[in-house]
């Protein structure tokens, strides 16, 4: 159950929660109770220890390894306030990978366009209606130039991934997300086999998207964009999202009765200052949440209740202008 | 210096080198077997295999008809329906096998055993199956070449990243477009492969099985003109056949290139 549950946000404002949320593979529990409500427009970091199930609660976000105790609903337009249970893959969830981001016989023009295409037109539709559907894909091959021109890659939309740089690919898959208008984008450590300068220029394409989600809710309009990014760095982690979230099976289970270690799950739930995209990095803002983080998620020794670091929601109310009317808690630096 | 790249232009000399060799070589011998015994026909002179294609091309006296023709138009069926059959049957089976794991289960044992049985073996089987004329040979080349390369396909599509298939399903796709728009679309540079690498085995099935049961085609024509030592036939069917499956490849690499312009780097 989660202990914050009485300081949770209005249904309308929530894109996906985690309920008690359980997995593992065989005979191993990886993820233990896992409870999580993200806010729409919302930029949440997860870290973790290697082998606590990062990816594995992404993959059971995505849908294609659904949660064996629990469940992961969905909010949207379409879906009201009850949200819908996730049970397989669709298209309003985007995931970007680290490898295999993009489809290697597509160029980048083509990757990003491939998913207006599937979601659009169906195989019979291609086929035999051959004149409307060219119509179609000259509209869907604009939007995903237009797409491309907006993570800096228009000079490159004819080339293929093995002719982009690892940075340029990653690029492209994100568009390739953004494209689809997903309720949720899915990030499994996307930077990770990256140089630190491709790295940084890109953990700034995700601060300008964050700058449009703010940009939409002063206009009134909904963020166009939430995210969860998996990462094993932690300054990317504060750097990039508004709140973090650590997962880690070093908790004190004992305490709850638990014989033996049940899985990891969240030990680490709270706010990240919101940083400028065009203003210098300061990693010094953040020594301090950073060492909280290593110390309660990484390396804990004793070990923590797992409560006791999971204070997203209580903070936000405690603070002035909270995110239940105000999707920004943090000033810009 | 190990797998270091040498330029397009040395890599043609060199080709081009060998090729000559090969041909002196052979004019070499073939003018000291002339010099030996004037009579020999084991090893035509260039004249010789001259005349020998000529009568290959011109209309026989006693048969009234032109060999070569009708030994290409027969033998050229027979490997295009067979292939064509053997190539359709194991990209479907293929990707089949690979995208669903019962279907995999339920072929791979028997496909894995057939691989292992060389057709012309089993030629009587083809005979007692589906009788003789064009069909038997049909027959023998596609089944010769379909398991070994459904076997390929499956792997193929088997090597498809599970993050790919993940992320198709995100964009919106169905099962078939899956399996059609991205896993087809992924594989058939490895397909194309497959299939270069098929002609030459079934290029050996139809010639041992014209060899040995054939009225025409060239593995027919081939074992009468030995049995008569006139090699000044027999090599100019070897060269042809030679320049065929050449061809046959080379068409094969060009529409590759053509269908997958991304894959070619990897190799």
């Amino acid at each position: 159950m989660n202990p914050e549950g009485d300081a949770s946000p209005a249904a309308g404002d929530i894109a996906l929660e985690c309920r008690g949320v359980g997995h593992g593979f065989g005979a191993k529990t990886v993820l233990f109770d896992v409870n999580l409500k993200l806010r729409r427009g919302q930029f949440l970091s997860m870290v973790g220890p290697s082998g606590c199930g990062k990816s594995t609660l992404l993959r059971a976000i995505v849908g294609t390894h659904p949660p064996r105790a629990g469940e992961l609903r969905l909010f949207s337009t379409e879906t009201g306030d009850q949200g819908k249970v996730i049970d397989g893959p669709g298209r309003d969830r985007g995931i970007v990978y680290q490898q295999y981001s993009l489809f290697p016989f597509l160029t980048a023009r083509q990757n990003v366009a491939i998913g207006p295409m599937l979601d659009q037109t169906s195989l019979a539709f291609r086929c035999l209606r051959r004149l409307r559907w060219r119509r179609l894909r000259r509209d869907q091959w604009r939007a995903a130039g237009d797409m491309l021109e907006k993570v800096k890659l228009g000079d490159a939309m004819d080339l293929y991934p093995h002719e982009m740089s690892g940075g340029m690919r990653q690029r492209v898959a994100l568009a390739q997300a953004m494209i689809m208008k997903p309720e949720i984008i899915l990030l499994d450590e996307p930077f990770g086999a990256l140089d630190e300068a491709t790295r940084e220029d890109l953990q700034h394409m995700l601060l300008n998207l964050y700058e449009e989600n703010q940009k939409a809710v002063r206009q009134g309009l909904r963020p166009p964009y939430t995210l969860i990014i998996v990462t094993h760095e932690l300054n990317e982690a504060i750097y990039v999202g508004d709140r973090l979230v650590g997962l880690s099976q070093l908790w004190d289970w004992r305490k709850e009765g638990h014989a033996e270690a049940p899985g990891a799950t969240v030990v680490y739930d709270k706010p990240t200052p919101v940083f400028d995209s065009k203003a210098a990095r300061n990693f010094e803002r953040f020594t301090a949440q950073r060492e909280e983080i290593r110390r309660v998620v990484f390396e804990p020794d004793p070990p923590c209740d797992r409560h006791q670091h999971v204070v997203y929601w209580r903070e936000c109310r405690t603070r002035p202008n909270a995110p239940q009317t105000d999707p920004d808690p943090h000033p810009l630096a | 210096m190990i797998r270091r790249p040498i330029k397009s232009s040395t890599a043609a000399f060199l080709g081009a080198l060998s090729v000559l060799l090969m041909l002196g070589g052979y004019t070499f011998l073939a003018h000291r077997q002339y010099q030996r015994n004037p009579d020999d026909t084991t090893i035509p002179r260039w004249s010789q295999l001259h005349k020998g294609l000529q009568s290959a091309i011109e209309v026989n006296r006693r048969s009234g008809d032109r060999w070569l023709v009708i030994d290409a138009v027969a033998s050229g069926q027979r490997l295009f329906l067979g292939l064509a059959g053997g190539v359709a049957a194991s990209l479907l089976l293929g990707l089949a096998m690979g995208c669903f794991a019962p279907i995999e289960g339920f072929l791979h044992p028997p496909l894995s055993l057939l691989a292992k049985v060389p057709p012309t073996a089993a030629l009587a089987v083809f005979f007692v199956l589906v009788g003789t004329g064009n069909n038997m040979y049909v027959a023998m080349i596609a089944f010769g070449v379909l398991p070994t390369m459904t076997l390929t396909v499956n792997l193929a599509v088997k090597e498809f990243p599970d993050e790919l298939l993940y992320k198709a399903y995100t964009l919106g796709a169905s099962h078939m477009e899956v399996v059609w728009t991205i896993i087809f679309r992924q594989v058939l540079p490895r397909f194309i492969d497959a299939v270069r690498l098929s002609i030459g085995p079934a290029m050996v099935y139809l010639i041992a099985a014209e060899m040995v049961v054939g009225d025409v085609g060239f593995g027919y024509r081939i074992r009468l003109q030995s049995k008569l030592l006139n090699m000044s036939v027999v090599y100019p069917y070897l060269a042809i056949l030679a320049a065929f499956g050449f061809g046959m490849d080379s068409l094969l690499r060009l529409l590759q290139r053509k269908l997958c312009p991304w894959y070619e780097p990897r190799r």
